[in-house]
């Protein structure tokens, strides 16, 4: 048993859920107490469909704890009744698994007219990205249906599901890629697949399943039973995307189809221009600055790798560590991520990531939403890469992870996330002297809705808007600002020992920082008091410390 | 007293946890932990519930039961009791139990006996989905305090306000007692586990929340207070009768009229609007009977008033006032979807689960876990009250007529489950 504060995967029967609630016609029915039926407001929240999620919760009380399933088998004629699916997967939740009832007996006994899976998932043993991808698996292992290929060379996707990280956009993203390419999609699964779709899938020429969570293993059955190949790379970041149309047209080729290769204008938006404006960004004098950036990572399998690879080979930063909660993909990422990483942070404890990050101060957090609150709290820059996301992450806009689109906007993610060059360099050189002009910019514009108002620690804003023009240039960039956060004393790292106190004076210098970098500053030249054995630091240590971290 | 007639169905409903009341009890009793003993579920729960709260530090966890617990009937919580109390220094600790260790028979007071300790007690308070919903458990938790609320001489005859309310409403209430002459012992729950009021035989509970049934049993039964039975204090109409009826409790004879007419005349332009409006409650928080009460006495049609348990002594006055409304307990869904689609009402409040989609469907929704959180009681709260409903009502009806073409509501989701009931004629 542990303390758990915040998980990073949903429970077996939330990775059920998304399956169902990505499928059209399939519906899943939890065979649970009320109170799991929590899991469809994730779904109608997050997800925002017009429809209800397809999910039914067949509700298991108290009272009903003696007679078992008695309610189970009108709970399925009901949802027969006015959903009409083609299929309904019943599961059971961690508290009914207890009670070890035989649930195809009980399904069975409702008589239904449409097909009737009970889906066996310990949740004790599996959690959301091993029961979606395993109960995935079983639906094409069940109805993938051996059959002539396609008459044109076509293609499946697999692993955009309901509640996926950007998924959408992604879909969007690698549809525009294989219009370009003019490769025709067979089968999209399971986003928007009905069961007749799975039994097509074994008709395409290839598998695309970018994803190391979902769709991996169902891409992989569909190579061995059929022979279609599977292609398993991500495309994020403009290398591998172009790594990954050569692939593609390759692995094509060998089916048999030749796939001319388009001018690359052909990818961009505008059909003139370079596919990814990334390329030409990384070589600007802009992006100087970021070559001293150090970023971690942390979040899935699928996008740790890709995204630190790209933050290292595309924007040139530095990588100060990365890790991932997907422990069953844990070896695929370290040998990814060999010679970007040394020592890979494999965990499931959010504490322990918030530690690492204390540690690392790093200058780019790309983590979950749970790094997002851990970089508030220490004042860090943080973008969110990884499920599992907040509401803030499901946005309306095209905002893809892969392909060339995706490089576009991961880049911007970067750029507007971390403090800028220039700004920086106005910070150094004029820190003491600037001290009211950022905060000018940020009343401005409030770079995000953080909780915590700003004004907690600014020092009487100053108005007098010649002195903000002034700062233009590099001030009023403020989404490049770090999130207000306005913990008057930023609570230390957990893992230190001792918390150095702060003598008067070093302190009074400590305020002549600009308040959006002094929780940094605080952090860096505490964790060097402590690396030096300092308990007081004094003015003396502070400019002791900005001596040798430049801080 | 009144027997209003209720209907009882099957509980195939959308709901949440008991839980959730977690979510704000720990910020009201500010002193307080709430440990969770669960698995991963409660965890998820939470997290998602609770996701627009998220914080670095939240001052609930859950006691992960993982597979190997599951064999023993009596877990170990010590070591992880002893964490809470090394990194949050709580006054008080509460232990909630969620399904898994129902279903394991974990026998909970026994476990919280076992770590609680003068300084720090661990109160036990029964919360699982099994057996409670939404706002629920509130009522547990408010039932674990009783034994530390000091005990009241006889002749202390003042009123305890029962509930969690905001510290802004809990001043609006002590200053309108105040006002009308009304000795006011404390709020259950306080702000601190230490300022927990005296009770007993002459005290008055005034109950401001009305999902705590089993609270104010325990304790006209255990101290020998007396439980106002009164309408809950929302709206002019309920506010009135709140307070004359507390008054009436100290021998005061006091007329609120004048205030009333004066609370329905400011909101006049809502009230208009909702005249005559068809409203279906089908939300899950148990505040459903007050709030279709004050939408009847605004003049709009409650075509359903859908609510998770009824109590018939607890809500005695509110199902009076509700005196022909369909009621019904435990609703079926897929009923309320036929319903819905046969009255065709102008505003459903619902759940947060079943809102979107409700309005995917051609109606306008709301959602009802809201009244949860907003400040809508006494005299202050009427104008945060009417206008949440009519709020809904007019944004829907300013908004363009691009709705008219379905192309517009197909969402961002390719999936679509066939066979869904459309409300749209």
């Amino acid at each position: 048993m542990r303390l758990a504060y915040w998980m990073y995967e949903g429970t077996a029967h939330h990775g059920v859920g998304r399956i169902a609630n990505s499928m059209r016609n399939v519906h899943a029915v939890f065979h649970a107490p009320q109170g799991d039926d929590y899991v469809n407001a994730i779904f109608a929240m997050l997800d925002r469909t017009p429809n209800f999620p397809a999910m039914t919760t067949s509700v298991v009380s108290g009272t009903d704890l003696a007679r078992g399933t008695i309610r189970l088998p009108d709970t399925l004629k009901q949802v027969e009744e006015r959903v009409r699916p083609d299929l309904i997967v019943v599961v059971a939740s961690c508290s009914t698994i207890l009670l070890q009832e035989n649930l195809e007996i009980a399904a069975k006994h409702a008589g239904l007219q449409c097909e009737v899976m009970v889906y066996d998932a310990n949740p004790y043993r599996m959690q959301e990205i091993v029961a979606a991808e395993s109960l995935f698996t079983d639906l094409v292992k069940r109805f993938a249906q051996p059959q002539p290929r396609t008459p044109h060379p076509t293609v499946n996707i697999l692993g955009p599901a309901s509640l996926g990280f950007h998924a959408r956009h992604d879909l969007i993203s690698l549809r525009r890629m294989l219009k370009t390419l003019g490769i025709e999609v067979n089968v999209v699964a399971p986003w928007g697949a009905t069961i007749d779709d799975l039994r097509r899938l074994p008709a395409a020429w290839l598998t695309i399943a970018p994803y190391r969570e979902l769709g991996l293993r169902a891409a992989t059955y569909l190579e061995e039973q059929f022979g279609v190949p599977a292609l398993l790379d991500a495309p994020i970041g403009v290398q591998p995307t172009l790594r990954w149309i050569d692939r593609l047209r390759e692995m094509l080729a060998q089916a048999g189809a030749n796939v001319p290769m388009p001018p690359l204008t052909a990818f961009s938006l505008d059909g003139m221009s370079a596919p990814s404006a990334v390329p030409w960004l990384a070589r600007t004098a802009d992006m100087d600055s970021f070559s001293g950036k150090p970023a971690f990572v942390f979040g899935d399998a699928t996008h740790v790798v890709g995204i630190t690879r790209f933050l290292s080979d595309e924007m040139g930063m530095p990588i100060a560590g990365a890790g991932t909660y997907v422990k069953h993909q844990a070896d695929w990422v370290r040998e990814q991520l060999a010679g970007y990483v040394d020592d890979l942070l494999v965990t499931d404890e959010f504490q322990t990531v918030a530690a690492r990050i204390a540690e690392l101060r790093p200058e780019l957090v790309c983590g979950t939403q749970m790094e997002r609150h851990t970089s508030r709290r220490y004042d860090l820059n943080c973008m969110v890469i990884s499920p599992p996301t907040h509401i803030e992450n499901h946005l309306l806009a095209y905002r893809p992870f892969l392909g060339f689109d995706g490089a576009d906007v991961i880049a911007d993610e970067v750029y507007t996330t971390c403090t800028l060059g220039m700004e920086k360099h106005l910070i150094d050189l004029f820190g003491d002297a600037g001290l009211d002009l950022p905060e000018q910019a940020k009343t401005a514009a409030p770079p995000e809705p953080a909780p915590v108002a700003v004004a907690a620690e600014s020092p009487k804003p100053v108005n007098e808007p010649a002195v903000a023009t002034v700062a233009a240039p590099a001030a009023v960039a403020a989404p490049a600002a770090p999130a207000p956060v306005a913990a008057p004393a930023p609570s230390p790292a957990p893992a230190a020992p001792v918390d150095p106190v702060w003598a008067a004076d070093a302190e009074a210098m400590l305020k002549k920082v600009p308040f959006f970098v002094r929780g940094r500053v605080r952090g860096n030249v505490e964790k060097y008091a402590r690396q030096h054995g300092h308990a007081v630091i004094t003015a003396q240590v502070l400019l002791a410390a900005k001596e040798e971290l430049g801080a | 007293m009144h027997k209003a007639s209720t209907i009882r169905e099957d509980g195939l409903y959308h709901s949440f946890c008991g839980l959730v009341s977690v979510g704000w009890l720990y910020q009201k009793i500010k002193d307080s932990f709430f440990l969770i003993l669960g698995t991963h579920t409660c965890a998820h729960l939470l997290q998602n519930t609770l996701g627009v709260m998220i914080f670095a530090r939240p001052r609930f966890a859950v006691s992960l039961l993982e597979e190997a617990d599951l064999s023993s009937s009596q877990p170990d919580i010590s070591a992880q009791i002893e964490e809470i109390k090394r990194e949050h220094h709580p006054s008080v600790i509460f232990l909630l139990s969620s399904c898994t260790p129902e279903v394991m028979k974990v026998e909970f007071e026994g476990l919280a006996a076992s770590v609680s300790t003068p300084e720090v007690p661990v109160l036990f308070v029964p919360a699982s989905g099994l057996d409670y919903t939404f706002s629920q458990s509130e009522d547990s938790v408010l039932q674990a305090l009783i034994p530390f609320c000091p005990p009241a001489p006889p002749e202390d005859k003042r009123v305890v306000f029962l509930g969690s309310v905001n510290d802004a409403i809990a001043d609006d209430f002590s200053l309108e007692a105040a006002r009308l002459g009304i000795p006011v012992a404390g709020f259950l729950p306080a702000s601190h586990f230490h300022e927990l009021p005296p009770i007993g035989p002459g005290t008055i509970i005034a109950p401001l929340q009305p999902y705590l049934h089993k609270t104010a049993t325990q304790l006209r039964n255990e101290r020998g207070c007396t439980v106002l039975s009164s309408l809950f204090p929302f709206g002019p109409d309920g506010t009135r009768r709140f307070w004359e009826d507390l008054a009436a409790q100290f021998g005061m004879k006091v007329d609120l009229s004048d205030r009333e007419a004066a609370a329905w005349e400011r909101i006049k332009r809502h009230t208009d609007l909702l005249r005559g409006k068809k409203i279906f409650f089908a939300s899950d928080t148990l505040m459903e009977l007050p709030l279709a009460r004050f939408l009847k006495a605004c003049g709009a049609e409650v075509v359903e008033c859908s609510t998770p348990y009824i109590n018939r002594r607890f809500h005695a006055a509110e199902l009076a006032a509700l005196d022909g409304v369909r009621l019904v307990e435990q609703a079926n869904f897929h009923r309320q979807l036929r319903t819905i689609a046969e009255t065709k009402p102008d505003l459903i409040i619902s759940n947060i689960i079943t809102t979107n989609p409700l309005v995917g469907q051609g109606v306008v929704a709301k959602w009802g876990t809201e009244y949860c959180f907003l400040p809508i009681h006494g005299w202050a709260g009427v104008n945060a009250l009417v206008t949440s409903f009519t709020r809904a009502l007019e944004r829907h009806s300013k908004l363009d007529p691009l709705g008219s073409d379905p192309i517009w509501l197909t969402g961002m989701m390719p999936s679509s489950p066939g066979g869904v009931i459309s409300l749209q004629s």
